[in-house]
């Protein structure tokens, strides 16, 4: 698969790195090129320089030709707005955003966005091990 | 130091703070033969215009106010009172003190715990950084078996 | 009208000013708490401390009896959240958001946001490109007033270049707000001089905005 990656921060560059050791074709986009240190020495897909929010820098990231769009930068809102951008400019046919914030994400979802909310979603793996533990 | 006008904003807690600042106000006041001004502050959420008819609260806001005034009566203090409906209860008592042109700002407060540490409350810092006359905070004594 | 600017910024801050100058009711949610102490200091308690982005902070400020809500803040990101939770939780009927990246204008008509506003956008590349061509750009529109919040960019070729604000026949009821230059922004005196490529802010009656448009733009 042609996967897209917006922000290669911790989760940006294991799924880029997992992925990529698949054999998917994996590229990752960030604004900071020492963001890519984090990218494990076997990453042989592609690392650009650029801004996920910005129509150019995704043309110029190939985003045209891909089949999944992930954005996981720090900010909900970037994300929020890459996804949208992918989705209905570029009509990717699976996009992906991560928000923290679960009441934006509650939202965006109803607005039609693949959203997960990495806060509920941990919680509730915390609460489940918990009473799993509990037993 | 004399005071012959004292603006005194109720927090409308009940619970004696109040009382024992008009109290004081008053006593402070009649040795100049002067005057005191009682006011209290609605706050009045976003979520309604600024202007909007907020019964309950007028209704308590104004019991607040005419027991204030009978504490005054009964110390033969001359007395004025005020009900104001505002955003933010700070800035409204300094606007209050600079029309009066008050010489005084009495403030009770109780001894109030706020994430388990003494909170002095927004309000009366407000009006401790802005006011442009004196301003005299009376705390309640400390109870010990105080819970919040 | 009740109007919720989202940002304290430089641009939100004088929005407000003239907002409230014409009798609006005005809330400005801003993050930095310098920038709100700043504004309650200069016009009142009209700021609440927070991000314009978070569902709770705008169910707070009472979003859901908002006229309008305005984004401005520096981020085109956060404008458009911030205009989309409006719109889709809050109802907002009218929603408008500064972009500073003006590519994303076509994105933001795309999703909802039906009026943009850009303070680089080069508005002139507009001009024959579509019918209607847009020197000025319509900010607000104060419906009861019959007043209108417009910005116009003057044009080399306007007949306000080089001319003193004293010296400009504006129409009756039209008035001059503000001037800005590149990132300055100041209020214009008497004695200003207006210059290619300056943007003007003003408020004009709707029915002689025509005859605004000529004395600034040009035609």
């Amino acid at each position: 698969m042609k996967v897209l990656i917006m922000g290669c921060g911790r989760v940006g560059a294991y799924l880029a790195a997992s992925l990529d050791s698949e054999g998917h074709d994996v590229t990752i986009l960030d604004i900071d090129s020492a963001s890519f240190r984090k990218l494990a020495p076997s990453f042989k897909g592609t690392a650009l320089l650029g801004d996920g929010t910005d129509e150019d820098s995704l043309r110029k990231a190939g985003i045209e030709e891909m089949e999944a769009f992930l954005a996981l930068t720090q900010g909900d809102n970037r994300n929020v707005m890459a996804a949208q951008i992918a989705k209905h400019i570029f009509n990717v046919d699976r996009v992906i955003c991560r928000i923290y914030d679960p009441l934006r994400e509650e939202l965006y979802r109803t607005l039609g966005l693949e959203a997960i909310s990495p806060t509920t979603f941990f919680a509730d793996l915390l609460k489940e091990r918990l009473m799993r533990g509990a037993k | 130091m004399k005071f012959p006008k004292i603006l005194v904003p109720l927090s409308g807690d009940g619970a004696g703070a109040d009382k024992e600042a008009i109290e004081l106000a008053c006593w402070l006041a009649k040795e100049v033969k002067g005057k005191i001004y009682v006011v209290y502050a609605i706050q009045v959420k976003r979520s309604l215009p600024l202007d909007a008819e907020l019964e309950p609260e007028t209704e308590m806001a104004e019991k607040i106010l005419s027991d204030a005034e009978e504490v005054a009566q009964a110390r033969d203090c001359a007395v004025e009172t005020d009900l104001l409906q505002t955003r933010e209860i700070g800035p409204a008592i300094i606007d209050e003190a600079m029309e009066r042109g008050v010489d005084l700002i009495l403030m009770g407060t109780g001894y109030r715990k706020r994430f388990g540490q003494f909170d002095l409350g927004e309000v009366v810092r407000y009006v401790l950084r802005n006011a442009p006359c004196r301003v005299l905070l009376l705390r309640q004594p400390l109870v010990t078996d105080e819970k919040q | 009208m009740y109007i919720i600017v989202v940002g304290g910024g430089r641009l939100g801050y004088y929005l407000s000013k003239a907002l409230l100058s014409q009798g609006h009711e005005v809330l400005v949610i801003e993050k930095d708490t310098v920038k709100v102490e700043r504004i309650e200091e200069e016009l009142g308690s009209i700021c609440m401390q927070g991000d314009g982005c978070e569902t709770a902070v705008l169910e707070e400020a009472g979003t859901e009896r908002a006229d309008l809500l305005v984004a401005v803040t520096d981020e085109d990101e956060d404008n458009l959240v911030a205009c989309q939770v409006a719109k889709h939780k809050f109802n907002v009927p009218r929603i408008i958001a500064r972009i500073s990246n003006p590519k994303n204008e076509a994105l933001f008509k795309k999703l909802g946001i039906d009026v943009t506003i850009s303070s680089t956008n080069l508005i002139l590349e507009y001009i024959g490109q579509e019918v209607p061509a847009y020197p000025v750009v319509h900010l607000l529109e104060l419906r009861k007033t019959k007043l209108e919040l417009i910005e116009v960019k003057i044009s080399a070729g306007s007949p306000a270049v080089g001319k003193k604000v004293k010296d400009i026949p504006l129409p009756p009821g039209s008035l001059l707000i503000l001037v800005i230059k590149d990132e300055d922004i100041k209020l214009p005196a008497q004695d200003t001089v207006l210059h290619a490529d300056d943007r003007v802010l003003a408020v004009t009656k709707i029915d002689t905005e025509q005859d605004l448009r000529a004395v600034l733009a040009g035609s």
